[in-house]
């Protein structure tokens, strides 16, 4: 496996550049980064937006482009379309991303985090300055691919400029991306959103929230410790959905279900069905301990803002416990109402989002102390002019990974 | 209540797949031996798929929303690589290897009960939940069992009998796995837009799936350009498994994690 029994002794610095070179080159590059972050640094990230982000996109292609046509030849060229300028940049990058992945990227009571900027990572400009290099070497070599287009670089291409067209446009576009929330309550119109800044933005168009609706599951059974009042089954997992007619086993317990209510009221010492806001599920229980054949009958409530919950004690370890229901899935039924006076009927779920004037309108949240009874419901519109160039460069990705499928099952023993 | 028969499903593909991995140490001294393993190996995924099958009905929603379940889809996963690689390589130590393997993680499964909520958040009630997640299962699977390359490459090259062709069975893959991964990343992104309003947030998640990603990427890069150097290659693909595997499970023990809508639930 030793294929180069001799070693070139070769200078540092010497044509061409190596890994070492290369590398001293990155680490160049991030030593400079962490220096502008320490002395230079604003507390805005630097983003740049229309029209500027597309003038500097154009510009960095056409600039790659006569670079790789009439300056291949320099040293410096020559370095960023050969392999260790290449990894070593992926290396430097994946390097700071993993920075990114241990240290939260939250404001730090460290001062050096803070100093260095590593709970900012993709707005620190060692960040920046390593990730221009991967992309110029990631832009050159597809040019070169480019213009010695041969069907056997087909995958190469779409990979490369794929990724280039995904990560340029992604990290250009961030000038452009406009996130704004609104809250929108049942009967009135909105159309003051806020953006990420707490800025007020009046819309073009106003919202009429018909109606809010939650479903919910049916609510769990726990077992709790009454003193700690930790849920004491299993760790904390397998808590059994409330079902009537049900009969779950907690240690020597025999819990069943004789009836559910979704929505109760208690009248004297019973539950019954009730519609009014802020009824809770409620369960009519037997308990069984097997060791002494007690039994206990009891109603159990998992309680709602209005209502306290209730719980049955069966020893003096433990109690039984309804928890409030998890939300299954909610939803606005809104109006979109336009200043030429047209109204827009439509129905707004999580991952489903609907498309209005440039703007993708999102469920994003509601009232959440309220619960079901939220006639709140909050909604997010999010206007990305650069997404069509970061979709067509995951669909290049999409297909170059395909590509790859089929190249990795050719590869065999001989 | 289909994991409380998890313990009968799994003794009974545990003791077909022991008894499959003693006829294929058998089939070293008599070959024709190597047709019953396979059978016994068959048989017992079959029963595995059975009761995926059986699970994912009974709970009325994709079983694949817990650490737990995503074991079992590796555990799954892994045989079919495994017999996949067998059929095209004729490597038995890989198909035992996938075999222990995914025992080893259904054995992890029987002794960690999982959840069995029916329960399902409303941001993973899409389309894309079932293919995301798949996909990445399924290249997770595929690059561990490059892994099982590297660890055989290492211990070759320790002994002083290392065989480039073992690099290529890597490199197949690799390729194969990679695939796979960008896929399962470009699906989340794809996905993300539709539920949170951006395809790309930097969630630890995000950080740790887009490390192997590039992980991955420096072996593929490093071996397109040195072809001779199979130690380092070899290094590399087993640290960017040690990456991946931070991905999968290890990012709820950063400091990190509470910053992450992608931790698996317990309830």
């Amino acid at each position: 496996m030793s294929e180069n029994n001799y070693k070139v002794q070769r200078n540092l610095w010497e044509n061409p550049w190596g890994y070492v070179e290369s590398f001293f080159i990155g680490f160049g590059l991030l030593v400079t980064g962490f220096f502008l972050e320490m002395f230079v640094a604003s507390d805005t990230p630097f983003t740049i937006s229309y029209p500027y982000n597309i003038v500097f996109l154009v510009g960095y292609i056409i600039i790659l482009f006569i670079l790789y046509k009439w300056f291949s030849t320099t040293q410096l060229i020559r370095w960023l379309t050969k392999v260790p300028a290449s990894i070593s940049s992926i290396v430097l990058v994946t390097l700071l991303v993993m920075i990114m992945g241990i240290i939260p990227q939250i404001p730090s009571e460290s001062n050096f985090i803070n100093n260095l900027g590593l709970n900012h990572i993709t707005s620190n400009w060692a960040f920046l300055l390593i990730v221009f290099q991967f992309l110029t070497c990631l832009g050159l070599i597809s040019i070169k691919r480019i213009l010695q287009f041969k069907w056997s670089n087909f995958g190469f291409i779409l990979n490369h400029v794929g990724l280039f067209l995904a990560l340029v446009s992604g990290m250009l576009g961030t000038g452009d991306l406009q996130r704004l929330s609104i809250n929108v309550y049942e009967g009135e119109p909105s159309w003051i959103a806020t953006d990420a800044k707490k800025n007020k933005v009046e819309l073009p168009f106003a919202f009429y929230l018909n109606d809010f609706v939650i479903e919910e599951y049916h609510p769990k059974l726990a077992l709790v410790d009454n003193k700690t009042g930790s849920i004491a089954h299993n760790n904390g997992k397998n808590l059994y959905l409330v079902n009537e007619g049900e009969t779950y086993y907690f240690q020597n317990f025999e819990v069943t279900i004789n009836k559910f209510l979704t929505s109760a009221g208690r009248i004297g010492d019973q539950y019954f069905p009730v519609n009014e806001l802020g009824s809770p599920p409620a369960a009519s229980i037997t308990v069984k301990n097997t060791k002494n054949d007690s039994i206990q009958n009891a109603w159990i409530s998992s309680g709602s803002f209005r209502y306290p919950y209730e719980s049955l004690k069966i020893s003096e370890e433990y109690s039984v416990v309804m928890t409030i229901p998890e939300v299954k899935k909610f939803s606005s039924n809104i109006d979109i109402l336009t200043k030429e006076g047209e109204r827009i009927s439509t129905v707004l779920e999580v991952n489903k989002p609907f498309k209005f004037k440039g703007y993708k309108i999102y469920q994003l949240s509601y009232d959440e102390k309220m619960g079901k009874w939220s006639n709140l419901s909050v909604l997010e519109l999010v206007k990305d002019p650069w997404l069509p160039v970061i979709y067509i460069g995951i669909f290049m990705m999409i297909a170059g990974a395909i590509y790859m499928f089929w190249v990795g099952n050719k590869i065999t023993k001989n | 209540m289909t994991w409380i028969d998890f313990p009968l499903y799994s003794t009974i593909i545990g003791i077909l797949w022991v008894l499959g991995l003693i006829f294929l140490l058998f089939s070293y001294k008599k070959q024709t031996v190597i047709k019953f393993a396979n059978l016994l190996f068959l048989s017992g995924w079959f029963v595995l798929i059975v009761f995926v099958v059986k699970l994912w009905l009974e709970l009325d929603r994709p079983p694949m929303r817990t650490l737990g379940e995503t074991r079992l889809w590796y555990a799954t996963f892994l045989p079919l690589i495994g017999f996949l690689t067998y059929f095209h390589w004729k490597y038995k130590w890989f198909l035992a290897y996938s075999i222990a393997m995914a025992g080893m993680f259904l054995a992890i499964n029987y002794l960690n009960p999982e959840t069995y909520s029916k329960t399902l958040m409303p941001a993973l009630q899409s389309p894309w939940f079932i293919p995301h997640v798949l996909v990445y299962l399924f290249s997770y699977a595929v690059l561990a069992a490059s892994s099982i390359v590297a660890i055989k490459g290492w211990y070759d090259n320790y002994k002083g009998n290392f065989n480039i062709e073992t690099l290529k069975l890597a490199d197949n893959l690799v390729y194969i796995g990679f695939a796979f991964l960008t896929l399962g990343l470009l699906f989340g992104a794809l996905w993300a837009k539709e539920a949170w309003g951006h395809y790309w947030t930097w969630d630890p998640k995000e950080v740790w799936a887009f490390l192997t990603w590039m992980g991955y990427l420096i072996y593929i890069h490093y071996r397109y350009f040195h072809m001779h150097k199979s130690k380092q290659a070899l290094t590399i693909l087993a640290l960017a498994f040690v990456v991946l595997l931070v991905c999968w499970f290890g990012v709820n023990y950063l400091p990190v994690a509470n910053t992450s809508v992608h931790t698996y639930t317990n309830y």
